[in-house]
C-alpha cells in the first residue's frame, strides 16, 4: 500500500505535463508547512489529533463502478451529470447543456482549456487555516469537476456531480470548479458520498466565481460516511450585482473541517451561506467563514445550523470583515446551535471587523434546548420523545431550506434531511 | 415682515422638485398649501430646513430680510427663528425628551450661559399638560417606540418650547384620530399671534377646519399655481384637484 | 437632578504633573535584584518573595500573545521601565499628613472634597504606593478591613493568604506574571458576614512619574450576605514615552454576597492599560463589573466572573470609548461552573477618528449543568469613515438545559438624526454628543449619579472635533 506522501504512479496522470511540476511543488509545500496548532488562532478549539493523516493511502481504481453509478441519483430532472469515484471519471451524461457550456473533468479542461483552468484554479489563497492541506489538496488531485457557463447563458435545469470514495483509508482529492460567465445562471448539487462505511480521506477544494450579474445556487451535500476525515476548502468570489446562494449540508464525516470564504468584489453583489449540520456519537464539524467585504454595497447573509446530540462537536468560526472602501455594506451573520444532549459540545465563535462606518452588520448566536413546551405537545398526540425530537430538528432545518426558490431543488432537500434524520 | 419665498427651484439628484415657487406670508397670518402627493410639498419644508439631500438651484427664501440660504447650517437656520414639524420625525435613541429641548435651548443662549433648570422644568410642564402628554414622557427618548400621534405631539411640545418666529407644519395631521388631531390644533392655534406666521402644509382639509387658515394656496408640479380663501380648501376636498390641473393649464 | 459633578476625571485635569522626590527607587529594568529590592523595601514575608520570583521566572518564559492580540504589545520595553517609586510604604491616616507635594495632586483631582461628601472610605495610590488610606469610623467599626494590599498582607495575613492568587493565577497570562512579580499598593478589603456598606469604597490610581509602570494588586473579600461597592479612578500625565499599568484584581463573593466593582478609566494617552480583572462568585452571589474605558493607548481588560456556587450570577457592563489613536481592547468572560447560574454582558462602543474598538468575549457552560443562562448584547457605533470596531466573541455552552444567546450590532449615528437635531437649532457637533450619549445612555444610567454625571461631560470633550 503506498501512502500519501509517495508519488503516485506517472502513467495514471492524466495532467499536463505544467501542471505536474504545480503539484510536485505543491507536495513540497505540504511537507514544509507546519501542522496546525491549537494557539493558531485559526485552530482555535480544534482537534488537532484529528489532523494525523498518516493512516491514509492513495486511492486503487474503484471496484464497484457499475454500483456506484446506479447510486449516483438526485433529482428527477438534470441538465448533466458527473460522476467520479476515487479520483476518476466513472460517468459523464450531458443530455440537456446549453452551448458553449464547458463540464468535464478538471484534467481535461487542464488541457483543453488551461486559460480558463489557469486563471480559476485554485487561485484564491487559503486564508482561514487549511494552507498546508490545500498544498496536500493540490499535489493530489485528480478526476474533479470543472464548469463553465458562457455570459449570458442560463442552465435551467440543475447540473449534478456525486465524487465517490471506496475503500479502506483511501485518499479522495475531490476538486470543483465553477466558473459563471456575466448574467450566466446555473444550479449545481454537489454530492460526496462513500460506497462503504469504511474510514477514508477526503480532502477537497471547492472554488465558485461568479462574474458580473451573474446567479449562482450551489448545494454541497456531503454524505461521507461517519469514519472519514474530511476536508472542505471553499472560495468564492462574487462579482458586480451577482447573486450566489451555497447551501453545504454535513450529512456525514467523523471529522470535517469546512472553510468558506466568500468575496464580494463589486458593487451590488451578494452572497448568501447556508449550512446545515446533523451531528450525534463523537462526529465533530469545524466549520470557519468569512464575509469579505471589499466593495461598496454588497450584502452577505450566512446562516448556520447545528443539531447536536451525543457527544458530538462543532465549531463555528465566522468573521465579517467589511474593508475601508466598503460603504454601504449589508451584513449578516448568525449560528444556533439546537442542543440535544448534555455531551455535546457546540463552540461558537461569531467575529466581526468593520473598518467603515457605514455599514449594517449584525450578528447573532443562539444556543439552546429543544423546547419541552413542543415536545409535551406532541408527546400530547401520541409522538413517541425520540421522534418528536427528529420532528423538531427536521423543523429547525426545513425553515433554512424553505429560503431556496427552487421548488423541485428545496423538496428534494427536504427529502434527504428527513432521510437522514430516519423521518418516514 | 414676512416669510417670503421667491422663484425657489430645488433638485433631489438630477430630478428638479420645486419649478419656481412663489410664497409670502406676512407675520401673524396662518397660510395652508393643499397639493397632491408628489406635489413637492414635503420637498418645501425640508429645502427650507436645509436638508443635505435637496441642492438649492436658484431663488431665495428670506426670513422679516434674512437670507435663509446664506445661514447655512441647519441649526442657524432652526435659532434664526424657523421650524419644521415633519411628517415622519426621526427617533433618537437614548436620548430623553427633556434633555434633547433643553440642549436646543441652550444652544438659543450666547456662549457661558446656563439654563435654568427649574423654569426650564416648570415651563415644559405647562406645555406638556397643554398637550396632554403624560409626564413621565420626558425621561422617555426623542420619538422612540411613540405612536403615530404621539410623535406628533411632541414635535408640537418642541414647537411650543423653541417659540419659532416662523412655523413650518408638514402633514402633522396624518396618523392622528380626531382626538389627537384636536389637541394638536388647539397646541398651535394657541401659539397664533401677531408675531408668528405658520404654513401648514396638508393633503386633507380636515385639519383646516381646526387651524383656520387665512390663505389657502395648492401646490401642483412644484409651484403655487392658485391661492384663495378657506373656502378654495372645501372646494378641493369636495372636488378633487383636476379642474385645478385644467385651469392652470388653461391659463398657462 | 441638580448633582454637581464632584469627581474630575477629565483627561485634561489628569494631564499635568508634579516633580516629586522618591525615597525608594528600583531602578529601571526587571531583574531577580528588582525582585529583592520591592520585597526589602516592603519587608514581604518570605512566601511572598519566592512567589515574586516564580511569577518572574513565568513572566519570563510566556510569550507576548501577539498571535490574538495587538502587535502594539511588542512596542512596550521592559527594560526601560521603573517598577517601583514610592516616598515610603505607609499610607497616612490624614490628609494632612500626605507629604505637601503629592497631597496637592491629590487636591487637584478632588479626592479629599469628594470623600468628604459621598464615600465610606479612599485609597489614594501615588505611583507605587498608597500615600492615603482611610476609612470612615462607622464603616471601621462594623469590622471592614479596607487598607492597601502591602498593610493587608501584614496585618491580615490569615484572610490575605488563603485568597491572594486563588481567583487568578500567577500564570493566567503575561500580564497576571508581571504583576505578581512586582505588585505593590491596590487594595485589601474584607467585608464581614451580613455587612452591606452602604456607601462606595474608593480607590484612585495615580502615575505621577515618566516611564513608570503601576502594579497594584487589589483582593476584594466579602464574606457571607455581605455587600459593597468598590469605584476606581485612575489617570497619568501625558508624556512622551509610554507608561505601563498592569493590575490584577480579584474579587470573591461568599454565600449570598455582592460586590460591585466600577471602574473608570481614564488614562492618558501614553499608557499601556492591561489589566487582568476575575472575581470568583459563591452560591448565590453576585459580582457585577460596571467599567468604563475612555483613555489609554493600548486597553486589554476582559472582567471575568467564575460563577462556582449554585444560583450565582455574573455581570459585566461595560463603556469603550476609542479615540483617535487609541485601541480599547475590552470584553468579558463567563464561566459557568454550577447549576442555575447566570450571566448578563452589556458591551457598547464608540470609535471616534481612527481609534479601535474591540470586543473580545468568552462564554462557558460546563457540561452536566442545568438552568445556566447567558445574554450576551455588543453594540458598536461608528463615528467616521476610518473609525474600526471589531468583535471576537467565544461561545462554549454545553448541557441541554442551558441556553445562551449573543447579539452584536454596529451601527452609524444616521444623517437623518443630525438632521433632526439641527432643526431643533442644536448644532451639529453637540448633535454627535447627544447621539452618543443617547447610545451609551442605559448604561450610564448604571453608574452611581457621581459618575455618570462625568461620564457624559467626558463623552462630549471627546466628542469635540470629530465632525466637520
Amino acid at each position: 500500500m503506498s501512502t500519501l506522501m509517495e508519488k503516485p504512479a506517472a502513467a495514471r496522470s492524466a495532467w499536463p505535463a505544467w501542471f505536474q511540476a504545480e503539484q510536485r511543488a505543491a507536495l513540497a509545500e505540504y511537507e514544509a508547512l507546519p501542522a496546525p496548532a491549537r494557539k493558531d488562532e485559526s485552530w482555535r478549539f480544534a482537534n488537532i489529533k484529528a489532523l494525523d493523516l498518516s493512516a491514509f493511502a492513495e486511492a486503487t481504481p474503484v471496484a464497484s463502478e457499475t454500483r456506484l453509478i446506479q447510486a449516483s441519483a438526485g433529482l428527477a430532472e438534470t441538465s448533466a451529470k458527473l460522476v467520479l469515484g476515487n479520483n476518476a471519471l466513472l460517468l459523464r451524461e450531458a443530455p440537456a447543456l446549453p452551448k458553449g457550456v464547458i463540464f468535464e473533468t478538471l484534467e481535461a479542461a487542464a488541457s483543453n482549456h488551461a486559460d480558463l483552468f489557469k486563471k480559476y484554479f485554485m487561485a484564491q489563497p487559503v486564508e482561514l487555516g487549511s494552507r498546508k492541506f490545500a498544498a496536500l489538496h493540490k499535489a493530489r488531485t485528480s478526476g474533479g469537476a470543472f464548469l463553465y457557463i458562457p455570459a449570458n447563458t442560463s442552465v435551467t435545469l440543475p447540473i449534478e456531480i456525486f465524487q465517490w470514495v471506496e475503500g479502506a483509508n483511501a485518499s479522495v482529492f475531490p476538486h470543483t470548479l465553477i466558473i459563471c460567465g456575466e448574467n450566466s445562471s446555473a444550479t449545481v448539487v454537489d454530492y460526496f458520498k462513500s460506497a462503504d462505511r469504511l474510514p477514508a480521506l477526503a480532502c477537497g477544494v471547492n472554488d465558485l466565481h461568479l462574474a458580473r450579474g451573474a446567479r449562482l445556487t450551489y448545494i454541497a451535500v456531503q454524505d461521507w460516511s461517519h469514519e472519514t476525515t474530511a476536508f472542505h476548502l471553499n472560495s468564492t468570489i462574487v462579482e458586480r450585482d451577482a447573486t450566489c446562494t451555497a447551501l453545504i449540508a454535513n450529512f456525514g464525516g467523523g471529522f470535517v473541517r469546512g472553510e468558506n470564504l466568500s468575496r464580494l468584489v463589486g458593487e451590488g453583489a451578494r452572497s448568501e451561506m447556508f449550512s446545515i449540520n446533523p451531528v450525534e456519537g463523537t462526529r465533530e464539524i469545524d466549520q470557519r467563514t468569512l464575509q469579505d467585504h471589499v466593495a461598496p454595497h454588497a450584502t452577505s447573509d450566512l446562516l448556520y445550523l447545528n443539531a447536536l446530540d451525543g457527544k458530538s462537536r462543532t465549531i463555528f468560526a465566522g468573521l465579517i470583515k467589511v474593508e475601508p472602501g466598503a460603504k454601504g455594506t449589508d451584513a449578516y451573520q448568525k449560528v444556533k446551535n439546537l442542543i440535544l444532549s448534555d455531551d455535546a459540545d457546540p463552540n461558537s465563535m461569531p467575529g466581526l471587523e468593520i473598518l467603515n462606518d457605514e455599514v449594517r452588520c449584525s450578528h447573532g448566536a443562539t444556543n439552546g434546548p429543544v423546547s419541552a413546551e413542543e415536545l409535551f405537545y406532541m408527546a400530547a398526540r401520541g409522538i413517541p420523545k425520540d421522534k418528536a425530537r427528529r420532528l423538531v430538528v427536521n423543523g429547525f432545518f426545513n425553515s433554512l431550506l424553505a429560503r431556496l426558490e427552487n421548488a423541485p431543488l428545496r423538496t428534494h432537500l427536504e427529502s434527504l434531511v428527513a432521510a437522514r434524520l430516519s423521518i418516514a | 415682515m414676512s416669510l417670503k419665498i421667491e422663484n425657489l427651484t430645488a433638485n433631489i439628484g438630477d430630478r428638479q422638485i420645486l419649478k419656481g415657487l412663489n410664497l409670502e406670508i406676512p407675520k401673524g397670518q396662518v397660510h395652508a398649501i393643499m397639493g397632491k402627493n408628489g406635489s413637492g410639498k414635503s420637498t418645501l419644508a425640508k429645502v427650507m430646513a436645509g436638508h443635505p439631500d435637496y441642492e438649492v438651484t436658484g431663488g431665495s427664501v428670506t426670513l422679516d430680510g434674512l437670507d435663509l440660504f446664506s445661514m447655512g447650517e441647519p441649526d442657524e437656520r432652526s435659532r434664526a427663528g424657523l421650524f419644521v414639524a415633519f411628517q415622519y420625525p426621526m427617533e433618537i435613541p437614548g436620548v430623553t425628551i427633556a434633555n434633547f429641548i433643553r440642549a436646543a435651548l441652550q444652544a438659543r443662549l450666547p456662549e457661558g450661559e446656563e439654563l435654568d433648570a427649574v423654569e426650564y422644568y416648570e415651563e415644559l410642564y405647562k406645555k406638556m399638560d397643554a398637550l396632554k402628554i403624560d409626564r413621565k414622557f420626558t425621561s422617555r427618548a426623542v420619538n422612540e417606540g411613540f405612536s403615530g400621534g404621539e410623535k406628533k405631539r411632541c414635535e408640537i411640545l418642541q414647537m411650543a418650547m423653541l417659540n419659532p418666529v416662523y412655523a413650518v407644519l408638514d402633514e402633522t395631521d396624518s396618523g392622528l384620530d380626531i382626538d389627537a388631531l384636536k389637541i394638536v390644533s388647539d397646541g398651535v392655534n394657541a401659539m397664533r399671534s401677531p408675531e408668528r406666521g405658520f404654513l401648514v402644509i396638508t393633503h386633507y382639509q380636515r385639519l383646516l377646519d381646526y387651524i383656520v387658515p387665512d390663505v389657502v394656496h395648492v401646490m401642483v408640479d412644484g409651484r403655487i399655481v392658485m391661492s384663495g380663501d378657506k373656502t378654495l380648501a372645501h372646494k378641493l376636498e369636495a372636488e378633487g384637484y383636476d379642474w385645478v390641473e385644467k385651469e392652470t393649464l388653461a391659463t398657462a | 437632578m441638580e448633582t454637581k459633578p464632584d469627581i474630575n476625571i477629565d483627561r485634561s485635569i489628569g494631564d499635568f504633573h508634579y516633580d516629586v522626590d522618591y525615597e525608594f527607587d528600583a531602578g529601571t529594568g526587571l531583574t531577580e535584584k528588582t525582585i529583592d529590592y520591592i520585597c526589602d523595601v516592603k519587608k514581604d514575608p518570605d512566601w511572598i518573595r519566592e512567589f515574586r520570583k516564580d511569577a518572574l521566572r513565568k513572566f519570563n518564559s510566556m510569550p507576548m500573545p501577539t498571535h490574538w492580540a495587538s502587535p502594539d504589545l511588542e512596542n512596550i520595553v521592559f527594560d526601560n521601565i521603573r517598577y517601583y517609586l514610592s516616598q515610603g510604604t505607609q499610607p497616612k491616616r490624614s490628609w494632612d499628613d500626605v507629604p505637601e507635594d503629592v497631597k496637592r495632586t491629590f487636591e487637584r483631582l478632588g479626592i479629599p472634597e469628594q470623600e468628604r461628601k459621598f464615600l465610606a472610605g479612599v485609597e489614594a495610590q501615588f505611583d507605587s504606593e498608597a500615600a492615603y488610606s482611610n476609612i470612615k469610623a462607622a464603616v471601621g467599626e462594623q469590622g471592614v478591613i479596607f487598607v492597601g494590599s502591602t498593610e493587608g498582607l501584614q496585618k491580615h495575613p490569615e484572610i490575605f493568604k488563603k485568597w491572594f492568587g486563588k481567583v487568578i493565577p500567577t500564570g493566567d497570562n503575561k500580564f497576571s506574571a508581571l504583576n505578581s512579580a512586582v505588585f505593590s499598593g491596590g487594595s485589601f478589603i474584607y467585608i464581614p458576614p451580613g455587612v452591606k456598606v452602604k456607601h462606595p469604597l474608593q480607590a484612585y490610581f495615580r502615575i505621577n512619574a515618566e516611564n513608570f509602570g503601576q502594579f497594584e494588586r487589589t483582593l476584594i473579600i466579602a464574606d457571607e450576605g455581605s455587600e459593597v461597592m468598590y469605584m476606581e479612578g485612575c489617570t497619568a500625565p501625558k508624556f512622551e514615552t509610554s507608561t505601563l499599568h498592569s493590575a490584577v484584581v480579584e474579587l470573591v463573593a461568599l454565600k449570598g454576597a455582592k460586590i460591585q466593582y466600577i471602574t473608570v478609566q481614564n488614562w492618558s494617552s501614553n499608557v499601556f492599560n492591561l489589566v487582568t480583572k476575575r472575581g470568583l462568585a459563591h452560591e448565590e452571589a453576585e459580582i457585577k463589573w460596571i467599567d468604563c474605558n475612555i483613555g489609554s493607548r493600548l486597553t486589554m481588560k476582559y472582567p471575568g466572573v467564575v460563577m462556582k456556587g449554585r444560583k450565582a450570577r455574573g455581570e459585566v457592563i461595560s463603556i469603550a470609548l476609542a479615540g483617535d489613536g487609541q485601541h480599547q481592547d475590552t470584553g468579558a468572560k463567563m464561566i459557568h461552573a454550577a447549576d442555575e447560574t447566570t450571566s448578563n454582558i452589556v458591551s457598547k462602543s464608540i470609535s471616534i477618528g481612527n481609534g479601535r474598538a474591540t470586543y473580545r468575549g468568552l462564554v462557558q457552560v460546563g457540561r452536566h449543568l442545568k438552568g445556566c443562562k447567558n445574554n450576551t448584547e455588543c453594540d458598536a457605533l461608528l463615528i467616521n469613515t476610518d473609525s474600526r470596531t471589531d468583535t471576537y466573541p467565544a461561545i462554549t455552552v454545553r448541557g441541554k438545559e442551558n441556553a445562551c444567546q449573543h447579539e452584536a450590532s454596529v451601527s452609524k449615528i444616521s444623517a437623518e438624526q443630525i438632521f433632526y437635531m439641527q432643526q431643533r437649532g442644536i448644532p451639529e457637533g453637540a448633535a454627535m454628543s447627544l447621539a452618543v450619549n443617547g447610545f451609551v445612555n442605559d448604561l450610564v444610567q448604571q453608574f452611581p449619579m457621581e459618575y455618570s454625571v462625568e461620564l457624559k461631560r467626558l463623552i462630549d470633550l471627546e466628542m469635540e472635533g470629530s465632525v466637520g
